[in-house]
């Protein structure tokens, strides 16, 4: 029972992927490093991440299965899930068997479980970009925490790249202690674990006047707080200014 | 006033717009600018009545020189009137858009001495933001009936979206609830816009520098159950706005009673199930590839409050099912009850694969449980019951905790209301140049 080990990130995935298809084996498992326990039946091999390597398995999927194979994989990968890495695997056998056709392919189970989970991530990515609250901070910087299921952050920074260039900010992965950082010329993901804030006075302004625009907003009449929470679910409340913020 | 007070009143005023679509527009971001917009538009927050905010909904003001007896904005009734000024709303705008509350604005506005008037205030407010504030976001802008036309083209240059709601569902409506106000000055911005679009388009293609103009088509909005008119007359009007102004989106708009005015129906809650079937029959209307006269007619001219539908039509029509799902067209899949234009596209793709089983559909996510009795699977039939409309019907409403006595609202909706739906709507859309008034 061979034992695949890398080093937790995309790379290190696709590099190990590669390294199974050249020796023309089946890994039993291909895991990252740090969710590894000892196994007395298990041959570990520690694959070492080749930046070159992931990049040839990167193209032989965009050229062989398609584009959205790959992204489809990337979102799979950042759910964490336990065995994602091993979906991924026989994902992709498939795929290089069958090629193109790998798409449309809903009635595998494989195939059908790499959607769903994808799809997880796609819905948390674009409520999240939506959910995300930016608090102006000492220096004018504009800091947002967040505690998603999925790990977001690399598929969130692009977006509030383009959107939020002219100030600079921090979006601040609490459960995983990650934070991206921008400062308006680039943004990079580096490890974060407590942070302490000061809100600017203006800043406190602007939340008393987003609450009272969230307040008059609502027709009375029509209040549903189920169908609030079914858009809205309560876990992202704590970061809602609107909500239970305090 | 401080300007919290200010937003609340100004916010309250503009609630019962029910559009927040950020969506049909995608614009880059721009060198020294704040902001995009994405084409699939983004939801920032849910308000404790469960509608989706995108955007600062607000009115510039609300005073009004109207008495429209179905708005809470009528001159006649009693509450605090405030405006905001340009550079108010400017900077609320900036500041919610820079810490992700919104997506962007959406500014309407009551009528503060004359269209004109309001409408000039509402293009300074947008050009402000747009090129002092170099605003880069959504705008959905409300085009102000009976504002002068340059003014209209003018502002189209900086929103993103404009609107014109036409509120009452027929002419005799409009004159009993809006006495002020002429059908024909309400159509005639949208008819504007409607060219502006299109003149631009052209233009566009020509010389790619051309500023858009209104990027994200108009809208409109419809106030359901104010005015006796029923379902078949609504969808008429809607299908005629969607293919003769090409509108993107209607919305309905349950009637929230707002005063006691002995020409308004008296509700003790707004009719939401009825909101919910136009809803249901409109995207019917635009992606499902359905006809309004094949929804309802004059001698079924309100949805059934049980049924959604597509469910209603299909029972209407058993002798076209079942079909067979691995060999219908497309547009079949998609009138078959529970399946969606999503399903139907994976019914599609998997098709190329390899034979469909009825235990694969609901990986494809479709509702089974109400597609079952249409369809067969590799000439088996799953629905348990014979194809009988009476069996399926009871099948389909069963459970749903409905009393089948129950009307919503058929005290007031008049079902013998207009013998000719086509002519009146022709008239209310001015199709056939009607005079004024």
């Amino acid at each position: 029972m061979r034992y695949y080990l890398y080093d937790g990130s995309f790379s290190g995935l696709l590099t190990a992927i590669y390294q199974a298809f050249t020796r023309k084996e089946r890994p039993a498992k291909i895991i990252g490093k740090e969710f590894y326990r000892e196994n007395l039946f298990a041959e570990k091999i520690e694959i070492k991440t080749e930046a070159q390597a992931a990049d040839r398995v990167a193209q032989a999927i965009k050229r062989k299965i398609s584009a959205r194979t790959l992204r489809l994989i990337y979102y799979v990968f950042l759910s964490e899930q336990k065995g994602a890495a091993d979906l991924i695997f026989s994902f992709l056998e498939l795929g290089f068997k069958i090629g193109q056709k790998l798409d449309g392919h809903y009635t595998d189970p494989t195939v059908l479980k790499i959607n769903r989970l994808a799809k997880r991530v796609s819905l948390e990515l674009h409520r999240l970009l939506g959910l995300i609250r930016f608090q102006e901070i000492d220096h004018g910087i504009f800091y947002a925490p967040l505690e998603p299921d999925n790990n977001l952050l690399p598929l969130l920074a692009p977006h509030f790249v383009r959107r939020l260039a002219d100030q600079n900010w921090l979006i601040h992965d609490r459960k995983r202690q990650l934070a991206v950082v921008y400062n308006q010329e680039e943004w990079f993901i580096t490890p974060l674990a407590r942070f302490t804030i000061n809100n600017t006075v203006q800043e406190k302004q602007y939340q008393g006047l987003w609450q009272g625009f969230f307040r008059s907003i609502t027709i009375k009449n029509r209040e549903n707080p189920k169908l609030q929470r079914q858009f809205m679910p309560k876990r992202y409340w704590k970061y809602l200014i609107e909500k239970d913020f305090s | 006033m401080k300007l919290i007070n200010k937003l609340e009143i100004l916010a309250d005023a503009a609630k019962y717009d029910v559009s927040c679509a950020s969506s049909g527009s995608s614009r880059q971001q721009l060198a020294g600018g704040i902001g995009n917009t994405v084409n699939c538009g983004i939801c920032h927050s849910w308000s404790d009545d469960g509608r989706c905010i995108s955007l600062l909904k607000i009115l510039f003001t609300n005073y009004c020189i109207y008495d429209c007896v179905y708005c809470v904005n009528r001159v006649s009734n009693d509450r605090p009137r405030v405006s905001f000024t340009p550079a108010e709303i400017a900077e609320l705008t900036i500041n919610f858009y820079r810490r992700n509350y919104i997506e962007g604005l959406f500014l309407s506005s009551a009528v503060l001495k004359s269209p004109d008037y309001t409408m000039e205030l509402l293009l300074q407010t947008v050009k402000k933001l747009r090129e002092e504030e170099r605003f880069n976001g959504y705008i959905h802008l409300k085009a102000i009936p009976g504002a002068d036309y340059s003014l209209i083209t003018r502002a189209g240059l900086y929103a993103d979206r404009m609107s014109v709601n036409i509120e009452l569902p027929s002419k005799r409506s409009l004159h009993l609830l809006a006495p002020q106000k002429d059908p024909a000055q309400i159509i005639n911005p949208m008819k504007q816009i409607r060219a502006g679009i299109k003149s631009n388009s052209e233009e566009r293609k020509r010389f790619s520098k051309t500023p858009r103009f209104v990027p994200a088509g108009q809208s409109t909005q419809l106030i359901i159950g104010a005015s006796p008119e029923p379902d078949y007359h609504i969808l008429r009007l809607s299908e005629g706005l969607y293919n003769n102004f090409n509108l993107r989106r209607i919305y309905y708009s349950a009637y929230v009673p707002v005063g006691d005015n002995p020409n308004l129906p008296q509700l003790t809650r707004p009719p939401l199930l009825r909101e919910h079937r136009l809803y249901q029959a409109d995207w019917l209307l635009r992606f499902y590839g359905f006809k309004a006269d094949e929804l309802l007619d004059q001698r079924n001219p309100n949805f059934n409050t049980h049924l959604d539908p597509k469910a209603n039509w299909a029972l209407n029509h058993l002798d076209l099912f079942p079909v067979e799902i691995n060999q219908a067209d497309y547009q079949v899949l998609l009138r078959v009850p529970g399946i969606g234009v999503k399903s139907a596209q994976r019914i599609l793709a998997a098709r190329r694969t390899g034979k469909i089983t009825y235990f694969d559909l609901k990986k494809f996510g479709t509702a089974l449980k109400r597609a079952r009795y249409f369809i067969t699977c590799q000439g088996k039939y799953y629905g348990g019951i014979p194809l009988r409309e009476d069996l399926i019907k009871d099948r389909l409403t069963v459970g749903r905790g409905l009393d089948p006595e129950r009307q919503q609202l058929s005290l007031f909706t008049d079902n013998n209301f207009n013998p000719d739906p086509s002519k009146e709507i022709e008239e209310i859309l001015l199709l056939k140049g009607g005079t004024p008034g």
